[in-house]
């Protein structure tokens, strides 16, 4: 019996120091960041050239009992360094920008998820649906709105002079950053603006 | 983790139990250093320093023993910061990858000098391997695993330490042939096995 006991200990040792090594994976919260790009193929982006980008970044849309909603923007000096990335990129690939009422070939409409997901269509078709009335854009197939998190930076580019029977577009291009925005350290999300372009040369047409 | 950890537990001690009921018995624990190979090998490159092995043996003769292996391999690579592009869809970020070998096998083993203080042997096993991988990125992870039907041929040799107890070396080739369809190719390492057998 005693016997027993040691030689049970002694594996039970072994593999509690088994355990007791195994991986540990991340060491920091920026291991966790990750940049999503995906693209519709039947899009033509090479007959593309303007784009249009809103001033503001949305991070929530409020509705209270009443069904008033209150728009909530990111703070001013964070939303102008990404929207200033996402405008360098865009240009340094070739792209011009101009004003939403001067028929973009493209709308980019940048959000960062705060609390909840639904609001962000909503808002962006409300942005550039007064200047094409009825219109909006819509996720393809191979990409779900579920998948946003909290923290998550989303970047969308759609065509809003598409004609098809929904009044609706199909995005042409989207981005998810996850994990970039838990802090203020705004090298992340804007290193992460950048790495979505550098995955994506289906955009550059200079 | 806490599945394999529990058959980890429940194996050992089960195991070392059973055994120990019975008489005229060895058992060998070795720490396990192995070696990735073909479809592992190209999943995760590096060698795996994590492993350890259990074998219980009953010997039916002075020089030939059946029992029990049980061991524990876990690979793991940080694979850094990189894009994986699938079609129309690029991922860019850090992935980690883990891949964790139970194998649970019938053994035995031949021992070419019994008696003599520098014992070579030669042993097979068969059985199955319990193989769990993870693909980590962000919060989430790709999980995929197989139980493989598993042959395990051996090479060692037993080196007297006291009268009851031998330092054990060995080499070892676990192929656990292809299973199911979340892994879709066989899974093997090599091994290379220090320790302890303890017996009468």
């Amino acid at each position: 019996m005693k016997r027993f006991f040691n030689k049970t200990w002694f594996f039970a040792l072994s593999v509690a120091l088994l355990v007791g090594c195994y991986p540990a994976g991340p060491d920091y919260v920026e291991d966790l960041d990750v940049v999503y790009t995906s693209f519709n193929k039947d899009f033509d982006f090479q007959s593309k050239s303007t784009y249009s980008l809103p001033d503001k970044i949305v991070i929530d849309v409020q509705i209270d009992k009443n069904g008033d909603t209150t728009i909530v923007y990111m703070k001013d000096k964070y939303a102008q360094q990404y929207l200033g990335t996402i405008d360098s990129n865009l240009q340094g690939f070739g792209w011009t920008k101009v004003d939403i009422d001067k028929k973009p070939s493209v709308v980019v409409t940048p959000a960062a998820i705060e609390t909840t997901n639904f609001y962000y269509s909503y808002w962006y078709d409300w942005w550039y649906g007064g200047w094409y009335p009825g219109w909006g854009w819509y996720y393809p197939p191979y990409y779900s709105v579920s998948s946003y998190k909290t923290g998550t930076f989303i970047i969308t580019m759609a065509d809003p002079n598409e004609d098809n029977p929904i009044n609706k577009s199909k995005a042409a291009w989207i981005v998810a950053m996850n994990g970039l925005l838990g802090s203020n350290d705004q090298s992340r999300a804007v290193k992460g603006i950048n790495q979505a372009f550098t995955q994506s040369p289906y955009l550059k047409i200079n | 983790m806490k599945k394999i950890l529990l058959a980890a537990c429940v194996l050992c001690l089960g195991a070392t139990g059973l055994v120990n009921a019975q008489g005229n018995t060895v058992t060998t624990v070795t720490y396990s250093i192995a070696f990735p190979s073909a479809d592992l090998k190209d999943y995760i490159g590096k060698t795996s320093f994590r492993g350890v092995n259990l074998d219980f043996q009953k010997m039916v003769q002075d020089n030939i023993g059946v029992g029990l292996s049980v061991g524990w391999n876990v690979f793991y690579q940080d694979m850094g910061n990189a894009t994986y592009t699938i079609d129309n869809i690029s991922l860019t970020g850090k992935q980690y990858r883990y891949s964790n070998h139970i194998p649970v096998l019938m053994s035995s083993t031949f021992q070419l000098k019994p008696g003599d203080s520098m014992n070579p042997y030669v042993g097979l096993g068969a059985g199955v391997t319990y193989s769990l991988r993870n693909t980590d990125m962000n919060l989430y992870t790709l999980e995929q695993d197989a139980w493989n039907f598993t042959v395990q041929p051996a090479v060692g040799v037993l080196i007297e330490a006291s009268d009851v107890t031998r330092v054990n070396i060995s080499a070892r080739y676990n192929h656990g042939f292809k299973a199911g369809n979340e892994l879709k190719n066989a899974q093997s390492y090599f091994s290379l096995n220090l320790g302890f057998t303890f017996g009468d």
